[in-house]
């Protein structure tokens, strides 16, 4: 028997603690140093992809990324941002952003972010960005493009806007439509669906009362679907301050996910009342200032990227919208990940992204 | 090195990710009953009423002092803010012309990359 095998009881090198007791000094003395330095600085800097502003209209921007390949492909895209949320989750730092992995991969990019709207905003209705904000950005796309196609990206609720201004202009320029972890049976988001239940929850009084419904008030709703959370990412951060690039990627998350932005009143209003406690997009009865938008009438390619672990839009709120579009060329890809992970996180850039470049390539031409 | 099933710091990890696990999962069957919609509906319904009325009632008390509410100081935070917005991009169209008229072919009036390109072939090799 030899004196290392003597030292070791089952399961455990009794020789290897004073290399764990030194390393765990280590981290100790990194994490006071640290933990210093997250304090005394200001986290990465978000969204600096060189960029154009093409139009500002309240709440609305529009912007044009500039290439970054010599040669690009013919049809342009324009991503439609989530209304509770701002852009940069998908433009983060160099090496980790979407719009630059699209921007070097030879794509011209568009971009519809969002910001606060304006108390004088609050009378903005579902059919303000449906039927008015993403055509003027088509419009604007396709002059400062030259092109008539126009290519769609949608994140969450930005996906939702998305196809409903697709089911009612389905004679074009929509050529392909891309959305991201895209609810379409709202009775299926569980907890949101028991927080609006409109036996009391009463949506009238509040948008009466507040006018625009609070970024924080969404951001509660938001932590409630995982209430624990906060606090133990607080915990897991302490953890893992000696790691830079923990902390890196903790502070671009943690910034954007307490920048949640307030909604417009009677556009909050619509939600809740056709969507939430109506369903009408899944039950085929949605309208948007009178028009009906039934998502069978889109008939353009379709790519819908779901996340396998998404606790803000399960599978089931999810599924059926390959099932329900018209289109014959469509395809539903689940991926490991959560709702931000699967478009932001650092495993995005070997998952959906090269799986969106490879759909999206051949239909771009 | 020691078997990760007894290092501790593998345990702590662990440990934690149970424990928000566990949370999360109770407090989610909690919040899914209709008595918890309820009294959080409630609850909320009553601060928002509170908090119109304590609005209305401060807006009043301050224009009595002759002082400003915070919506007008929002109001002009705002003002001032588009103002300066204004002024950003008047500033970026006079650098944008300035500069164009030293150098032609920069800034948006660049000449943008040719719309040819094409997809990789299955080969992984761009056609």
């Amino acid at each position: 028997m030899t004196a290392s095998a003597g030292l070791k009881s089952p399961g455990l090198d009794l020789t290897s603690i004073p290399e764990r007791i030194q390393s765990e000094v280590q981290r100790a003395i990194q994490r006071s140093i640290k933990g210093v330095e997250y304090i005394a600085s200001s986290g990465p800097s978000l969204g600096s992809t060189p960029k154009d502003v093409l139009l500002s209209r309240g709440t609305l921007n529009l912007y044009h990324y500039r290439p970054m390949a010599d040669e690009i492909y013919r049809v342009p895209i324009l991503i439609v941002m989530a209304t509770t949320n701002r852009g940069y989750i998908l433009d983060l730092v160099p090496g980790q952003s979407f719009v630059e992995f699209l921007l070097k991969r030879g794509y011209d990019v568009y971009m519809m972010d969002w910001t606060a709207p304006k108390p004088e905003e609050k009378s903005l209705r579902m059919e303000d960005y449906v039927l008015d904000f993403i055509p003027d950005c088509i419009r604007r796309v396709q002059q400062d493009s030259g092109e008539q196609d126009v290519s769609v990206i949608g994140y969450c609720f930005g996906g939702v806007l998305s196809l409903l201004y697709g089911s009612i202009h389905n004679d074009g320029p929509m050529k392909n439509l891309i959305c991201f972890t895209t609810p379409i049976d709202f009775r299926e988001m569980k907890l949101f669906s028991n927080f609006s239940d409109r036996r009391y929850f009463d949506v009238d009084r509040l948008v009466d009362s507040v006018g625009n419904v609070p970024g924080d008030m969404i951001m509660t709703s938001f932590d409630m679907l995982r209430p624990a959370s906060r606090a133990f990412s607080q915990v897991q951060l302490w953890d893992n301050i000696w790691n830079d690039e923990y902390v890196k990627g903790y502070r671009m998350m943690d910034r954007w996910g307490s920048d949640t932005l307030p909604l417009a009143g009677e556009y909050f209003r619509a939600i809740t009342k056709d969507l939430m406690w109506d369903n009408k997009l899944y039950n085929d009865t949605m309208t948007v200032g009178g028009r009906a938008a039934n998502i069978a009438e889109i008939k353009v390619p379709i790519l819908h990227a779901v996340a396998e672990h998404d606790h803000i839009v399960p599978y089931d709120a999810a599924k059926h919208l390959i099932t329900k579009v018209g289109s014959s060329d469509k395809e539903e890809v689940m991926l490991k990940g959560g709702h931000v992970s699967l478009v932001a996180g650092a495993n995005a850039i070997k998952r959906l992204w090269p799986k969106l470049d490879n759909w999206l390539g051949k239909r771009s031409t | 090195m020691a078997d990760k099933g007894n290092d501790p710091a593998v345990i702590w990890q662990t440990m934690i990710g149970e424990m928000e696990k566990g949370f999360n999962s109770f407090a989610s069957q909690a919040m899914a009953s209709p008595e918890f919609s309820k009294v959080m509906n409630q609850v909320g319904g009553v601060t928002a009423g509170a908090q119109k009325q304590l609005g209305e009632l401060m807006e009043k008390y301050l224009v009595s002092m002759n002082l400003p509410s915070r919506a007008q100081m929002v109001g002009m935070a705002e003002r001032i803010q588009a103002i300066e917005g204004q002024l950003n991009e008047i500033k970026a169209m006079l650098q944008q012309v300035h500069h164009n008229s030293l150098t032609p072919e920069s800034g948006r009036g660049m000449p943008r990359p040719p719309r040819t390109r094409q997809p990789p072939s299955a080969d992984g090799e761009k056609k």
